[in-house]
């Protein structure tokens, strides 16, 4: 039932509706106008962006929704979640700022209110309440040249790999997303390297959150370890210092 | 004690500082006050003031181990003051917490929201734990004070042993958790400092800095209050602690040969040239130095040595924290003044606390003299000889109060008022458009530009009547023929050049008000005041204010009868390069059989010029073919444009 976004890059002309409905449906500030940015575009009032790459290439940038988010399992208060339906949503109620969780994406995606004193976390949220209503998000619904497409991840897939089949060379075959960190439910298909959508240009497959787990699962260990290495240790100390005391005074005695 | 008093004085000046940004911080928000960004949320305060406070607070559970645990009792002088520091370094790593949160109002909420996958929830619990535990393991020192609350240090001198075993216990924990914070950031942290093992490696410096940071504050108080040092105390402890960095330096090693990145060292890079300084500022020299049994007991080898270890480790901990994700994150984040401000300034406060502790209670065997209890402050004039005893020195309280007061508003008055808009986006200049009969909009501000032929423009007005669709926009301007400038370029402001859309057209997507409030009542614009336009009395609104037209009476809009200030609104800047150009071209698109079709988005929205048009704009080469269309020799025009 996990629902998901699958983006045709050979599709897009980059007309930026999905920017713009993305704006409207979330109540989001209008910023200076859509390119006049040096970065992805992303931003507080952006949560999605068209990055401009060689060649008339129009990449969307936005959210990955991984299957295994890193966000979700650093956030300490659990202000991040990773939903049933797929989107990672966020709880602002909960959230107290500490921006670990834009540390931990992979694909550097959440943004912070910095002109704000009161500030949140900003990021798609693949339009949580759209999607539990029954429709699809707005941006999938603005793309004019269906792009940019929602559905089950699964028949999402279906579709990426028929397409690749179906149109041989067109595409790289690859789906962006499919296995990367654990697998995402935003996913590209295209006809270029989308390494630059991520830190490293090629993320391994393994789950983000698994990095951490094995030093989360030591902690109980360590913890008790440690108490019982230094009891340990000072019973030895003080035995020895009782056995030294004792052969101290039969010393003593004996000599009387 | 003239060393203590400037001292003190010094701290204090820097304490106003940080309380001026620390004020600015919390009514402004983040962005004004540091250099933070969504490529580096984290930085100065997280990398030095947490990571390496907590670090610097680690003499505290590594003196009481060797003290309780393994009973060496000659280091008995000096446990009270490696617990106080440690109490105090974690009292600033909760301040310096509160100033970087977001939303530090919150930061009870890990007691409610539980998430223990994440390492920072560990952090967060042993942070509170574990200064809990110091406040029970130091209390007793000030307890001791006030003989009313014996029973309570009775209380809690019985249960020392378990205290102690817990705070080791706990900080265990917490300086291995600091590095767990990072595992989950192997694409952002450089692989000489990323490893699997982070979490240990942490452990053992942070057992070494603990014993360093024990050995030189304790040389620098006795230095402060000219007192003997302990020599022979410290140099039982860089005894040991040449064991710890040699641990330290060969599972460092081990780990980065046997994962193969032991290339990356010598490679030349800021990064490897960094980690080859941080290794031989905190290991290697240091374990070398104090490997001497001579050398050891010399006090500035003592010095030295300590001092390296600390800055060694305090520059791992920021590597960490930060500096080593630069490269990956291609950020160039440096800390701003303010940042660097709340660093020292935290450390000032607590180094101020800790002088008060240390001649307030019996920190130390023998309590050093108090300069307050010795008061300068003389009476001036002694009533009962009726002699004058001399102009009464300052008092050390009011020239602290001065210090701080002055650097404070020095910190006000020199905050910057620089971005406040979010640092996700920079602006990029827009120019004009450029060109006299062709001209180039450069509308989207991102080298792509839209050509548009001037004159051909001009004469299709002049020789068609404007369709009917259009009348909205076209007749709104009384006067305006057909081929009137005023057309397109309606509602011109005055030394706007050519179509300078942006200008009014601010927003790409909302309407803006045309009515430019700011400009009709500043000096420089209309200088006009309040009552020039609005009634006195009433409400000042838009609705009560005198209509436009009253003053400019050529805006007479014949559509809409009724003018309002509601009126002046410009259409967004998507809506008017489309309604102005696509709307006509939809319905001309059939006439006009050579001219670019509109109907399709990538006749405006791909093109490109050619890369010598795009860059510098010098107009030097001839433009060859464009869209099929042959460019006009533009050499002359850069004079007009400016």
């Amino acid at each position: 039932m996990s629902k998901g976004i699958l983006t045709d890059i050979t599709k897009c002309i980059g007309c930026l509706k999905c920017v713009s409905a993305c704006k409207e449906a979330h109540n989001l500030e209008m910023d200076v106008p859509r390119i006049w940015q040096k970065n992805d575009g992303l931003s507080a009032d952006n949560w999605t962006s068209i990055v401009r790459r060689p060649e008339d290439h129009y990449v969307r940038k936005q959210c990955r929704h991984c299957i295994e988010p890193a966000c979700v399992s650093v956030c300490p208060v659990g202000a991040l979640n990773k939903t049933k339906l797929g989107p990672v949503i966020y709880d602002s109620d909960k959230c107290l700022g500490c921006r670990y969780c834009m540390m931990a994406c992979p694909y550097g995606i959440p943004r912070y209110d910095w002109s704000k004193a009161v500030p949140h976390v900003e990021k798609c949220i693949l339009c949580y309440d759209r999607i539990v209503k029954g429709q699809q998000p707005a941006c999938t619904e603005a793309c004019p040249q269906h792009a940019t497409i929602f559905g089950d991840r699964s028949e999402l897939l279906r579709i990426a790999h028929k397409r690749i089949k179906e149109n041989p060379g067109k595409y790289i075959n690859k789906v962006w997303g499919e296995h990367e960190v654990g697998g995402t439910s935003v996913m590209y298909l295209s006809d270029i390297d989308l390494g630059f959508l991520s830190y490293p240009t090629k993320l391994g497959n393994q789950p983000m959150p698994e990095k951490t787990a094995t030093a989360m699962e030591s902690v109980p260990f360590a913890f008790v370890g440690m108490g019982g290495v230094m009891l340990g240790l000072n019973w030895i100390i003080r035995r020895r210092m009782e056995l030294s005391k004792e052969q101290k005074k039969e010393k003593d005695s004996s000599d009387e | 004690m003239n060393r203590v008093r400037n001292t003190k004085l010094i701290l204090w000046l820097i304490a106003g500082f940080a309380a001026a940004v620390a004020l600015n911080r919390f009514v402004f928000g983040l962005g004004v006050t540091t250099n933070l960004n969504d490529k580096t949320p984290w930085g100065l305060w997280i990398g030095f003031d947490v990571m390496a406070g907590v670090a610097l607070a680690a003499g505290g559970f590594v003196i009481t181990a060797i003290f309780y645990m393994l009973k060496r009792e000659e280091f008995h002088p000096l446990v009270k003051p490696a617990v106080l520091t440690a109490f105090l370094g974690y009292l600033a790593v909760i301040f310096s917490l509160l100033v970087d949160l977001g939303l530090p109002w919150n930061i009870w909420h890990m007691i409610i929201y539980w998430n223990p996958h994440s390492p920072l929830f560990e952090v967060g619990w042993c942070v509170m734990l574990y200064t809990t535990v110091l406040l029970l393991e130091f209390s007793p020192t000030p307890l001791e004070e006030f003989s009313r609350y014996a029973k309570i240090r009775n209380f809690l001198m019985k249960f020392r042993f378990p205290f102690v075993l817990l705070g080791i216990m706990l900080s265990t924990l917490h300086q291995s958790s600091l590095g767990s914070l990072f595992l989950i950031m192997p694409f952002k942290l450089y692989p000489l400092w990323y490893t699997g093992i982070l979490p240990i490696e942490f452990f053992i410096s942070a057992v070494a800095l603990g014993l360093m940071m024990v050995a030189f504050e304790s040389l620098v108080s006795h230095w402060l209050y000219k007192r003997k040092p302990e020599t022979n105390l410290i140099a039982k402890l860089c005894r040991v602690v040449v064991w710890v960095l040699a641990t330290y330096f060969l599972v460092k090693i081990i780990d980065i040969i046997s994962a193969g990145k032991f290339e990356l060292i010598f490679n030349g890079s800021w990064q490897s040239n960094l980690f080859i300084a941080e290794v031989l500022i905190s290991t290697v020299i240091p374990a070398v130095l104090f490997a001497f049994p001579r050398l050891s007991r010399n006090n500035k080898v003592q010095w030295t040595g300590s001092f390296m270890v600390i800055f060694g480790v305090v520059l791992n901990r920021i590597d960490v924290g930060g500096l080593a994700m630069l490269g990956a994150t291609g950020d160039s984040y440096t800390p701003l003044w303010t940042e660097i401000a709340i660093s020292l300034g935290i450390i000032s406060i607590a180094a101020l606390v800790f002088l008060f502790a240390i001649e307030h209670f019996h920190v130390w065997d023998l309590r050093p003299e108090d300069p307050e209890s010795n008061p300068h402050n003389l009476p001036s004039f002694d009533y009962t000889s009726h002699t004058w005893l001399g102009t009464p020195s300052t008092s050390n309280i009011t020239k602290h109060t001065l210090a701080f007061v002055i650097s404070f508003a020095l910190g006000m008055a020199l905050m910057p008022g620089k971005h406040l808009h979010s640092k996700g986006i920079d602006n990029i200049k827009v120019k004009p458009a450029t060109g006299i009969d062709t001209l180039y909009i450069n509308g989207n501000r991102d080298n792509q530009f839209v050509k548009f032929t001037h004159q051909a423009h001009i004469e299709w007005l002049r020789t068609h009547k404007v369709p009917q669709f259009r009348s909205d926009v076209f007749q709104n301007i009384s006067g305006a023929t057909n081929d009137s400038c005023g057309i397109c370029h309606h509602l011109n402001l005055p030394g706007e050049k050519l179509s300078n859309c942006w200008e009014c057209h601010t927003s790409m997507y909302a309407q803006v008000d045309f009515f430019n409030h700011d400009w009709h009542t500043s000096n420089t614009g209309a200088n006009l005041k309040c009552n020039d336009c609005h009634q006195p009395g009433i409400n000042r609104t838009d609705q009560s204010a005198k209509k436009c037209t009253s003053c400019h009476p050529a805006y007479k809009f014949t559509v809409n009868k009724k003018v309002s200030a509601k009126t002046y609104y410009t259409l967004s800047y998507t809506n008017a390069m489309h309604n102005l150009c696509v709307s006509c071209h939809l319905i001309e698109s059939k006439k006009l059989k050579n001219k670019p079709h509109l109907v399709e988005c990538s006749t405006c929205h791909k093109t490109q010029l050619p890369e010598n048009l795009i860059t510098g704009l010098k107009w030097k080469i001839k433009v060859p073919h464009y869209n099929n269309v042959i460019l006009p020799d533009v050499k002359n025009v850069s004079s007009t444009n400016k």
